[in-house]
């Protein structure tokens, strides 16, 4: 892997442009405060290089005010610049003296550039294209061979992205996209290149492939011919139980790889007490009346006395972290929940932290694409809902939840050696999953709330069905688990 | 083209023609029965050549027309110098070459190399005593334990792979039915005798041979039997021969295997030219059924390259498919595990059923996967009868179900035979969906907007781009699982090797193609000299919607950024590829093939 000397040219940012920075930073999808800062400071400023067809490519550090942030900001002569920046006018800063300012990742040129000096000049690229859907770094593909993330918001350390996949990858786990290049100042990542995932599509993705193939016909009544029984997501073409059981085993083979990278704990009851604490907390908050019902919920919890292994998780696992390829499933972003602190995130916990987790987002998913077809305004409540339409959805979303949650635990427990870092009792790995489950449950809907209130119901439901014991992801698995590793994985 | 001999005119410069060529598969006995006696012959294929002309396929290929007791379809063979009767003579079939060629079609033969009939004179002889001149013709032995690791192919009828002959006292080897004995390539004569049969037939003027069953014709001790080094010397020596002799003539390999394994049959490009692709085929049906492509394109990244001068035959039908029981190894390949548990695609296995009832008869979905059979890297094989979308009759029962006679017109009998009805091989299909009142030829050649019209349009600019044939082939990625595309361009130094030959373009197209884009350096006066330098490169784009649901894609293009997509059926000019990723939309089960050309800078009109 390379290692990215950082070396500046002197001359950075002119002093006309400081001015301008805040608007710009307020377009930006990674910058995380609302509304424009209300100070922008210069931290650290220079010029990286100067592409062969003239301008500069410049680096920066800012402050805004109170979070630090890496700019890449393109320098050219204002005539040459208009045809680069056009289509991308969020990406403009401004004009000063004759040249114009923008984000550097816009302009093919200046993205080959910063890949070259990132690399100290053992990468090069004919083609760039910046991604557009990301929210807090920057990502630019490289002849669909090689992705560089730009980090935004500097922690003024290592990467956990960074971190965990390098030393995953150092391990020898075969799922994790081959880090290329790690560009740092001091100990602080500013950019992770991985070898680029050639035609993937993200796990999210793929999942709403198969919902869609199961809602669909029910919606349009196109191809239901009357009185014929609706057919079960095992039934239809999108089956997705097959690619659920290979992530699971995917999954498993990340913790064992986790194991071996970070090691392990044997104690972590007092993050397990926390857990519960603040779970307990939240719930009274939300609601008495479900805090109470969930009683016998936290009494089972309290009664574990096997919690298993901890080791560094995922953190933040979902649907949209896992990227199918012709070669399986990849995991990727290793940076655990944003909006959870760093010393958090690094706490060792159970693997089950992120079983949790990806079962939530089959959840999530089966909901999201019901309500794509029962109401286009996402308002669960409205108008749209209920009836024999939304009744049949609410049926076909619980069944392929549970057969992708059943596939998954199939693929996942059925891996060898995974055993060994979960509790040996059945019922006390199904305590330890409902209560990661709740956890998680309980960060989707406070960040529902403050973010995306129309989405609230689905944690909502979610937790409802948890606290009454309704079920919920992991109900049942004390059941189940003993059959299942009989079953040989892939 | 006018000119007598298309094929042989051109043969000595385009030995590589199959690499571009299209396949049609004929079932002798169901194409057009000339002598009005319930059976289709060799005369009536030859009648019909002006149909596969007028329809464009590039190569015949015929299931097994030698003398036989027809206890295998043909596979059996009990004499290798004859044609079957109820077929022809000798002098049919080299006038069925002849006819071939002056169309510039070619025709190659099914040619069952490891075994012959139990009837065949040779196993008579052979039988007869331990003594005779064959007596060591075929594999014999006092006891039935030999080769015991060889797997029993067919386990539903076969126990063992020996079988006890009271005439001569003694077991004789059969890795299929207990009636094909397998010859014994350790004998010289036997080694000999088969590439007499191989030059008899290219005398005559086949043009090369589908070669079955080609792992097993050596046998060794402690092996399975299978794949061994000197089966593959042997398929050397005879490529040498064909290449010495009959320059141009092309080696089909049947071996129903995993393509990690069947590339040896490739050598390093000293055995066959060709070798069937297997497991493609239900992925491509896979595709559609879970409405996204990596059931196609994980087995196109588990293709190894193939030598330099080979290429891969590649199918949606054929009477010769993957069937559950070939698959020895099953953790392999999960998708095969997956697939079988699917009831629904359970159908498309083995020899079952034609094209159009395995898509419901949907016309868009037909063409979709026809239109992937034609662009993916591979020489695409027709089965007789898929271009009008026939049907399968699945009560005739193993392979018949899908050999009922073409069907020709809404006469009597398909148009296929003036016999009585009663008199026909099998009964042509009469259903009110596929029957040959609702499919035939006759009404879809009056047709405009036919499925035979639409096949015969597609090959047609199939034939334009030489490189969907002989390209390399790069998958675009798409966010979109539904939506597979990938480009199809030029080797690099392709036509610069040394002693590569230099395909024949097809100056027409892209003269038309430059016309539609404006290219540069095509304007008036450019001609001549310069010309040439001028012409685009042949790269294709194509686009399937594998959903039954329109479906959005943005395509990272870059790499052709400037370059103007133009739709080759009805060539629409798309807007040019800029600086960022390229969107598009696409009907359910929609698919679109893109030249991509370069454009004048001043782009008039």
């Amino acid at each position: 892997m390379g290692e990215g000397r950082f070396c500046l040219v002197e001359g950075g940012l002119p002093p006309g442009l400081e001015g301008m920075l805040a608007p710009y930073l307020a377009r930006q999808r990674w910058f995380a405060g609302t509304g424009a800062p209300s100070a922008v400071s210069v931290l650290e400023s220079g010029a990286l290089s100067e592409p062969p067809t003239g301008g500069r490519l410049l680096w920066a550090v800012v402050a805004a005010p109170e979070d630090r942030y890496q700019l890449l900001l393109a320098e050219r002569a204002s005539d040459q610049a208009a045809d680069r920046v056009a289509g991308h006018e969020a990406a403009l800063v401004g004009s000063a003296g004759g040249r114009t300012y923008y984000d550097a990742t816009v302009d093919g040129e200046m993205a080959i550039a910063l890949l070259e000096a990132a690399s100290g000049g053992t990468e090069h690229a004919d083609i760039a294209r910046p991604l557009v859907a990301e929210q807090s770094n920057t990502s630019v593909v490289y002849d669909d061979r090689l992705i560089l993330k730009i980090f935004r918001r500097l922690s003024g350390g290592p990467n956990l992205d960074a971190e965990v996949t390098t030393a995953l990858a150092r391990v020898g786990f075969a799922h994790v996209a081959r880090p290329v290049l790690r560009w740092r100042k001091g100990a602080t990542d500013l950019a992770f290149g991985q070898e680029y995932l050639a035609g993937g599509t993200d796990g999210w993705a793929l999942a709403l492939t198969s919902l869609r193939d199961l809602y669909a016909p029910e919606v349009t009544g196109s191809e239901a011919p009357t009185g014929e029984e609706v057919a079960g997501p095992g039934q239809k073409g999108g089956d997705f139980a097959g690619e659920a059981e290979r992530l699971g085993l995917v999954t498993a083979e990340m913790h064992l790889s986790m194991a071996g990278a970070f090691g392990t704990s044997r104690d972590w009851s007092s993050s397990w007490a926390r857990l519960l604490a603040s779970a307990e907390a939240e719930l009274q908050a939300i609601g008495p009346d479900l805090a109470r019902a969930a009683q016998p919920l936290f009494q089972r919890f309290q009664a574990v006395s096997d919690l298993g292994l901890a080791l560094r998780p995922h953190g933040d696992y979902h649907l949209g972290q896992v990227m199918r390829t012709d070669s399986g499933w990849y995991v990727l972003d290793f940076e655990g929940e944003p909006n959870r602190p760093v010393e958090e995130r690094l706490r060792a916990l159970s693997p089950m932290k992120d079983v949790a987790g990806m079962l939530r987002s089959f959840d999530y998913a089966a909901q999201f694409g019901a309500a794509q077809y029962r109401d286009a305004q996402f308002d669960l409540a409205g108008p749209g809902a209920g009836g024999p339409v939304a009744e049949t959805l609410e049926s076909l979303a619980m069944a392929w939840e549970a057969r992708n949650v059943e596939a998954f635990l199939h693929g996942y427990l059925g891996c060898s050696g995974i055993e060994e870092l979960l509790p040996a009792s059945a019922g006390d790995r199904e305590a330890l999953g409902l209560a990661f489950e709740l956890e998680k449950v309980l960060y989707e809907l406070s960040y529902e709330r403050a973010f995306r209130p129309g989405w609230a119901a689905i944690p909502l439901n979610a937790l409802r069905r948890l606290c009454e014991g309704l079920g919920g992801a992991f109900a049942g698995l004390a059941g189940r688990a003993g059959g299942v590793r009989e079953g040989k994985a892939g | 083209m006018a000119g007598t001999a298309r094929v042989s005119g051109t043969a000595s410069q385009d030995v590589r023609w199959y690499e571009r060529a299209v396949f049609y598969e004929v079932l002798v006995r169901g194409f057009f029965d000339k002598n009005d006696d319930g059976t289709g012959d060799i005369p009536g294929l030859i009648a019909k050549l002006d149909y596969l002309e007028w329809l464009g396929i590039d190569c015949i290929w015929l299931l097994p027309f030698y003398q036989s007791p027809l206890r295998d379809g043909g596979y059996d063979i009990s004499d290798f110098w004859t044609v079957l009767p109820e077929y022809g003579q000798i002098a049919d079939a080299a006038q069925l070459v002849d006819e071939a060629h002056r169309r510039g079609i070619r025709v190659i033969a099914d040619l069952v190399m490891n075994h012959t009939s139990d009837q065949h004179p040779w196993f008579q002889e052979s039988r007869q005593d331990r003594t005779n001149p064959r007596a060591d013709w075929y594999v014999w032995s006092d006891d039935d334990q030999r080769y015991g690791k060889a797997r029993v192919i067919f386990v539903d009828t076969e126990k063992s792979n020996w079988s006890w002959d009271p005439q001569r006292g003694q077991y004789y080897f059969h890795r299929f039915f207990y009636h094909q004995p397998d010859l014994n390539y350790d004998n010289p004569e036997v080694a000999d005798t088969m590439l007499d049969v191989v030059r008899y037939w290219l005398d005559i003027g086949l043009d090369g041979f589908r070669l079955d069953a080609v792992p097993y014709l050596f046998e060794r001790d402690g092996t399975n039997c299978e794949n061994l080094p000197e089966t593959h010397s042997y398929l050397k020596r005879l490529r040498k021969e064909v290449d010495s002799l009959y320059p141009g003539k092309v080696l089909l390999a049947e071996a129903n295997q995993w393509p990690e394994d069947v590339v040896e049959y490739f050598g390093s490009g000293d055995e066959c030219h060709m070798c069937f692709h297997f497991p493609l085929m239900p992925r491509m049906f896979m595709a559609v059924r879970r409405e996204q492509r990596y059931p196609v394109t994980e087995i196109l990244a588990r293709t190894p390259p193939v030598p330099e001068g080979c290429t891969w035959g590649i199918f949606l039908r054929n009477h010769d498919e993957l069937t559950l029981e070939m698959v020895t190894d099953e953790e392999r390949d999960y998708m095969w595990s997956e697939y079988a548990k699917d009831p629904r695609m359970k159908r498309n296995l083995g020899i079952g059923r034609r094209l159009a009832p395995l898509v419901d008869s949907d016309r868009r979905v037909a063409e979709l996967l026809n239109s992937l059979l034609f662009s993916l890297p591979g020489s695409p094989v027709l089965y007789y009868g898929d271009e009008i979308g026939m049907g399968d009759n699945i009560y005739l029962g193993d392979r018949d179900g899908v050999r009922t006679p073409m069907q020709w017109s809404p006469d009597r009998n398909a148009g296929f035979s003036r016999a009585d009805f009663a008199q026909l091989y099998l009964p042509p299909l009469m259903d009110p969906v596929y029957g040959y009142q609702a499919v035939n030829v006759e009404a879809q050649m009056r047709n405009p907007s036919s499925l035979l019209h639409w096949m015969r349009r597609m090959l047609e600019v199939r034939r334009q781009h030489p490189v969907f044939g002989t390209g390399t082939m790069t998958v675009v990625s798409t966010d979109n699982p539904s939506v597979l595309a990938y480009v199809r361009e030029p080797a690099e130094g392709a036509g610069t090797g040394e002693g590569r030959p230099v395909h024949t373009a097809v100056p027409e197209a892209d003269e038309a193609l430059a016309a539609v884009a404006g290219v540069v350096g095509n304007a008036p006066g450019a001609q001549g000299a310069g010309r040439a330098e001028t012409l685009p490169a042949d790269v294709v784009l194509c686009i399937g919607n594998l959903s039954r649901f329109a479906q959005p894609a943005m395509l990272p293009l870059q790499r052709w950024r400037g370059m103007t997509p133009i739709e080759l059926v009805g060539r629409v000019p798309f807007p040019t590829i800029g600086e960022d990723s390229y969107f598009i939309t696409l009907p359910p089960y929609g698919f679109y093939w893109f030249a991509l050309v370069e454009r004048s800078i001043s782009g008039s009109c």
